[in-house]
């Protein structure tokens, strides 16, 4: 509805909300900078070296041979480098040396001795730094072992004889030149340009993002229209409706329940249990801790289906209303969605419980799961539009959706691990934004760190494309919707 | 006219219903209704090009025979419906009062049925907090108020809703039919209220059947036949007019 006069976006001071903004952007970036950690600066080697499946023993490690491999990586920052061993079947005597030289100018980086009476069959030893080693990008690296063993009482490092040669891989058994790979791996840290740049970006944001504000600013005062002005004026003036709206919401899902509110702890934990009992008597997935993996899982789909269900409903369920009283229609999918996500935060209660009773310690990394909550929410919004509009036109909708949530929950890796899914529909996986979503929480949660920057891009941009498509689509339709209820 | 201010501008509207046999509810239908080219639509148009201004303060008056329109025309400028053609600005907060009781939640009880419904006739929170005690004395509920409204009776309910719908002063009062709820002592209340509510100021559009309320309230008459504008002008005048043409 057309508003004469321009009394409507003139009720409020935007110079306060300017300067709230402003002030909120700082305060983010900065506890986000702490609250990232480690994680905003390094993240595990692109390049790191997997160690290849044994297939033979290289050479009986005496006093006095030498096992050298030659190699080369791209990890920027080494942390470990492992070696597995063969021990004949045997007890065996003496030590291990393990050296790793850098080639061109012969000096030791690494170096550490073990006690081979303590190498069983395909022991692993690891030999870890305190300070990462930089520098090593490119250049020949050569890990040498030596030993003091007596025959008959010594080890040998294992090789994969088959590997394909590797330019920049060479094996040496007592100097010289053998096919195949040592059985060993290195792994280290990449530095990301985001922690590299961290600082600059949130000024060239901030910059951004000021000069926005002084635009709204501008064209506030003028009387003129902009976005964030109108959605300020929208916020005001609907405050109160979606609280009523939203409140009536959630009073209706548990009305006269005796345990009422209760059931949102009491569910998802509920279904936790059933699945972990299923999964972990029926199929044996090797997931550390898997009820809190379960857990992160189902919150998370949970969310989106119940979401996206209420709000599916939300327009054709308010027919009385919507032929009746003027309102903005997105009020109705917004509501649902609004309503549901005080559900999903009442969730995060037994979650946490569930990882504290496991084991698992709070780190600063759970106060990031805010924000993949809100991409959630601002998803689950775009999809409820899209749905919502799409209801009016064609009932059928309803069932469709249905079917495919049982599906979506298939192919999503709640109960399963990620990795299980076979090559050939593994792409399915990298298009599925749950699989971010929830990725993203198990990450905070369960690794105690925070994601990968890149996966905050991910989680932001997956919702607000969402967001974009349900909008744009409810937006078109939305004055049909009343010819056709 | 004493004062000028344009609270409602209606400029050329005009409004298009696509009537097909059944409403197509599901896709598979379309589809194969599409193919088979069954899907026939006749186009019915409610308004035709009606066009006229409302001052502030002024009481106009909607006649016409059932189905001329006037219905959608108020859901038009309520903002229910958007216009095929044409435009309605409005200066000033409506209320519409097309039917009561829209957006009761059977299961929340009186008290929170109040803010519900206030909030969807865009009441603000600190209004409501402070017309509670008036509602509640109004709707005569007592202490059936802390009582879910599905345990109400119709009269019950029409009363709270009344109650809560007349409980402002709006700038634009759009009201179809005069309503009269309850019982008989009731009725003579809420008509009162009516009567207050639409002769206190207000700008009001008013869809009636009954001439001599119209006669009564109104300052100026519009007449729509067919979705056009037949008449419009001095209440007098197009009432006796009209009372001929029937």
């Amino acid at each position: 509805m057309k508003q004469v006069g321009k009394k409507s976006t003139k009720i409020f001071d935007i110079r306060y909300l300017c300067i709230v903004l402003a002030a909120l952007y700082v305060l983010l970036a900065i506890a986000f900078y702490f609250l990232a950690g480690a994680q905003l600066h390094y993240r595990e080697s692109r390049s790191n070296i997997d160690m290849l499946p044994a297939e033979s023993g290289t050479i009986e490690l005496v006093d006095g041979t030498r096992v050298e491999q030659v190699f080369t990586t791209r990890i920027e920052r080494l942390k470990t480098i492992s070696i597995q061993w063969g021990a004949f079947y045997r007890t065996n005597a003496g030590t291990a040396t393990v050296n790793l030289y850098d080639q061109e100018s012969g000096t030791l980086l690494l170096s550490s001795t073990y006690d081979v009476s303590s190498f069983g069959e395909g022991t692993i030893t690891d030999l870890t730094v305190d300070t990462p080693l930089e520098g090593l990008v490119g250049k020949p690296l050569l890990l040498q072992i030596l030993a003091d063993s007596a025959a008959g009482s010594a080890a040998t490092p294992l090789i994969s004889s088959s590997a394909e040669a590797q330019d920049g891989f060479a094996l040496y058994l007592n100097g010289e030149q053998a096919p195949g790979q040592l059985c060993f791996s290195a792994s280290g840290e990449d530095y990301i340009w985001t922690g590299l740049h961290y600082w600059q970006f949130i000024a060239g944001f901030g910059l951004a993002l000021g000069t926005y504000l002084l635009w709204v600013y501008y064209r506030w005062k003028h009387g003129k229209y902009s976005v964030l002005a109108a959605a300020l004026s929208a916020v005001r003036k609907y405050k109160f409706l979606i609280k009523q709206l939203v409140s009536r919401d959630f009073k209706a899902k548990y009305k006269r329940s005796i345990l009422g509110v209760f059931w949102s702890f009491l569910n998802p934990l509920l279904n936790m249990l059933v699945q972990y009992v299923v999964f972990s008597n029926m199929f044996r997935f090797n997931i550390p801790n898997f009820p809190v993996y379960l857990l992160c899982g189902n919150v998370m789909f949970n969310y989106f289906s119940e979401s996206c269900g209420m709000s599916l409903q939300s327009i054709v369920g308010n027919a009385g209303l919507i032929t009746k009283v003027y309102m903005p229609k997105y009020i109705y999918p917004l509501t649902r969605t609004l309503s549901t996500l005080i559900n999903l935060v009442i969730s995060m209660i037994p979650l946490l419980a569930v990882a504290l009773l496991t084991g698992l310690r709070p780190t600063k990394a759970y106060l990031l799961v805010g924000f993949v909550l809100a991409c959630i929410a601002i998803f689950c919004l775009g999809m409820g539009m899209l749905l919502s509009a799409a209801m009016v036109f064609f009932r059928d909708i309803q069932f469709l959706w249905g079917v495919l949530t049982t599906i979506w929950m298939y192919l999503t890796p709640i109960f399963y691990p990620a990795d299980l899914l076979p090559e050939s529909i593994a792409w399915v996986l990298k298009l599925n934004p749950l699989y971010y979503f929830i990725t993203f929480l198990r990450t905070c949660i369960m690794d105690g760190v925070s994601p990968e920057p890149v996966m905050y891009v991910q989680c932001f941009l997956i919702s607000m494309v969402m967001l974009a498509v349900g909008a744009l689509v409810f937006k078109k339709n939305q004055d049909k919707f009343v010819l056709y209820l | 006219m004493s004062e000028q201010t344009k609270m409602i501008e209606i400029q050329n509207v005009s409004m298009r219903f696509r009537l097909t046999d059944d409403k197509i509810m599901s896709l598979k239908e379309f589809v194969t209704r599409k193919l088979s080219g069954k899907l026939k639509t006749t186009e019915f148009w409610a308004l035709k090009h009606v066009s006229f201004d409302v001052h502030k303060g002024e009481v106009i008056g909607i006649i016409g025979k059932n189905g001329s329109g006037k219905s959608t025309l108020l859901k038009v400028i309520a903002g229910i419906l958007k216009p095929t053609e044409g435009s309605v600005a409005c200066a000033g907060n409506i209320v519409p009062m097309l039917e009561l009781g829209s957006g009761f939640d059977m299961d929340l009880t009186g008290r929170e049925n109040i803010y519900l419904n206030g909030a969807i006739l865009g009441y603000s929170e600190e209004f409501l907090n402070s017309k509670y005690e008036e509602i509640l004395a109004f709707s005569e509920l007592g202490q059936f108020i802390n009582v879910p409204i599905r345990n109400y009776s119709s009269g019950m309910m029409m009363r709270l809703a009344f109650s809560v719908a007349t409980v402002v002063n709006p700038q634009i009062l759009i009201v179809d039919e005069i309503l009269a709820v309850g019982d008989a002592a009731f009725q003579e209340k809420s008509r009162t209220r009516m009567m207050e509510l639409m002769s206190g100021g207000t700008t009001v559009l008013f869809v009636s059947h009954s001439l001599s309320q119209i006669r009564e309230m109104c300052s100026r008459v519009v007449w729509i036949d067919h979705g056009n504008v037949k008449m419009i002008g001095g209440t007098q005048e197009v009432c006796d007019q009209y009372q001929q043409c029937t």
